[in-house]
């Protein structure tokens, strides 16, 4: 395998007392898509607010293509080619989507780039092209999320953290952001998934982590953690034990 | 990108050159009271041009740029009176370069303390700042503030002074717009525009906040700064009163406002009414007039929000290239 695009060890987290993240390992193959999964306050949020130096670890370390990146600022980190999308659409409300998509061109991954051709190919890869004049903040939420993860698309990241961009979405949409997500690889984008669509995660990733209060319980390829028992008790809990009446 | 920002706001620039040509042979024809008047416009619209670069750009609205108005006049005062270098336009240049520069100086060193804060704490934090410069330029006897200070003229002799400050204005006026638009077709620009719509995710797109921020708040207080020398020198005389006025702190956020907040066209229309109504209209109603003033801004505030810009803009389908006003 070649080296992790991104290779997070002994990550933690602490907020007061609760410990949202608890001594995480992770490495993501560059190239490939991974998924992070887990219910509810595992910590997978957090997890991608600390990768994207918007908190800083209690301990342990991030490197991105091998480079230290904890404790950089959060605009730092973007411009190295990390690009989030956020599961509740943060579009700039006044702008149009056009507007908007081009703000991720504009700034983004560092480097010289055609502003306007990374915009219109963005727009198109995630089916915003005719919609582009709209003002943002008249999208439903199916076409929030497209232009999010548009916005993402276009800053050129190398790796791009999606968190939940299928949730609140019917199977079509969800078969499209997955498509969507499909053809980011393509462009040699490194994916990693915040998702709870179990379907969808199983069928797009490579490889997926699970987290659960915190802590890494399990990762594999989707159909080991789909049978690992660790990971059903984590989401269905274990049967409880027969104890005395 | 200012290449490109130029084609694109193409007919705003010939307005913009059509207006400067007009406002230049003005002086010829207008009475010395209208000269007077005009001054004031664009002493006016001109600090609300400034006040936009942080305020209506990055959505950071200083309740206290009077501040720089004061301080930029005082350090020039007190540089151009102890000096005294000779000529007399050599004197007032150094006095421009020191006032300005302390304007720069105090905006760089409130940017890390204040512009963290957001919204209505950033505002009432100015405000905060300018009422404790103005004390303090009141009270500290070296300051000269409570006992005022006579400028030295800086018009020459043969020229006409009103007429003369007049141009000055006009010149500061252009510096100020032009670097107003510089910034606005820019990167710096659109960095702000997405600091305005939301800063954190500004940041997440890699826009570095803090430095853009601080950017327009030096610029726009150096600006400020300016504007406050040449007003200064057009007074003659001032004390902590005349210039660190809460009152221009306010009219700057009222111009912009009514025109239509975050253009640049809106805020000069914004004085330009205002100055009209103000001096010449509701002049003739003392007993009234600031009552007709608030009324009709309470009314502009409720019927067209985004100004009066903002109301007609999208009529005049002139959006449609991507130039806003």
């Amino acid at each position: 395998m070649s080296e992790p695009i991104l290779a997070v060890a002994g990550l933690t987290k602490r907020f007061r007392g609760v410990v949202a993240v608890n001594d995480v390992s992770i490495a993501v193959p560059e190239g490939s898509i991974c998924s992070l999964i887990g219910p509810n306050g595992a910590g997978k949020s957090s997890f991608f607010n600390l990768v994207t130096g918007y908190l800083p670890p209690s301990a342990g370390e991030i490197r991105f293509q091998g480079r230290r990146i904890d404790g950089l600022d959060t605009h730092r980190i973007a411009q190295l080619g990390i690009a989030r999308c956020f599961q509740i659409a943060k579009p700039f409300p006044e702008l149009s989507v056009l507007d908007n998509v081009r703000m991720g061109a504009l700034f983004g991954r560092a480097g010289a780039r055609d502003v306007e051709t990374e915009t219109a190919a963005a727009l198109a890869l995630a089916g915003l092209s005719d919609l582009a004049d709209r003002p943002a903040i008249s999208l439903t939420v199916g076409y929030l999320r497209r232009l999010e993860l548009a916005r993402a698309i276009a800053q050129r990241p190398l790796l791009l953290l999606a968190d939940e961009p299928c949730a609140g979405l019917n199977p079509t949409e969800t078969e499209e952001v997955v498509d969507i997500l499909r053809q980011v690889r393509q462009r040699g984008v490194t994916v990693l998934l915040v998702e709870h669509d179990m379907r969808a995660v199983m069928r797009v990733s490579d490889h997926i982590f699970v987290l659960d209060a915190g802590s890494k319980i399990a990762e594999g390829e989707p159909d080991r953690i789909a049978r690992d028992p660790r990971v059903i008790a984590a989401y269905l809990g274990t049967p409880e034990p027969a104890g005395p009446a | 990108m200012l290449a490109q920002g130029i084609r694109s706001h193409r007919r705003w620039i010939v307005l913009a050159l059509i207006a400067l040509v007009a406002l230049a042979l003005a002086p010829v024809f207008l009475a010395p009271f209208h000269i007077r008047v005009a001054q004031l416009f664009l002493f006016s619209a001109a600090l609300a041009v400034a006040w936009t670069i942080l305020g209506g750009f990055a959505g950071y609205w200083s309740f206290g740029h009077t501040a720089f108005i004061g301080l930029g006049a005082f350090v020039a005062a007190l540089v151009e009176t102890s000096f005294q270098i000779k000529p007399a336009g050599l004197n007032f240049v150094v006095g421009m370069l020191a006032g300005t520069g302390a304007c720069a100086v105090l905006a760089a060193l409130l940017a890390y303390p204040i512009l963290r804060l957001r919204g209505i704490y950033f505002a009432i934090a100015m405000l905060g700042v300018s009422q404790v410069l103005g004390e303090l330029n009141n009270n500290v006897d070296a300051f000269k503030g409570s006992l005022g200070i006579v400028l030295p003229q800086i018009a020459p002799a043969h020229v006409e002074p009103q007429a003369f400050y007049y141009y000055l204005f006009l010149i500061a006026g252009v510096l100020t717009l032009g670097a107003a638009f510089a910034v606005k077709v820019t990167r710096l620009g659109h960095g702000l525009l997405a600091i305005r719509e939301d800063e954190d995710t500004a940041r997440m797109l890699g826009v570095p906040t803090e430095r853009y921020k601080t950017a327009a708040f030096v610029l726009s207080a150096v600006l400020t700064g300016m504007l406050g020398i040449i007003y200064a020198h057009a007074l003659g005389y001032i004390t902590s009163g005349s210039v660190y006025r809460t009152d221009f702190s306010l009219n700057v956020m009222v111009y912009a406002l009514l025109g239509g907040i975050g253009t640049l066209a809106g805020p000069i229309l914004g004085a330009g009414i205002m100055v009209v109504l103000t001096q010449m209209v509701l002049g003739r109603l003392l007993d009234t007039h600031m009552f007709v003033t608030g009324a009709l801004l309470v009314a502009i505030v409720m019927l067209a929000p985004r100004g009066i810009l903002g109301y007609v803009a999208p009529l005049l389908r002139w959006r449609k290239d991507g130039a806003s006003p």
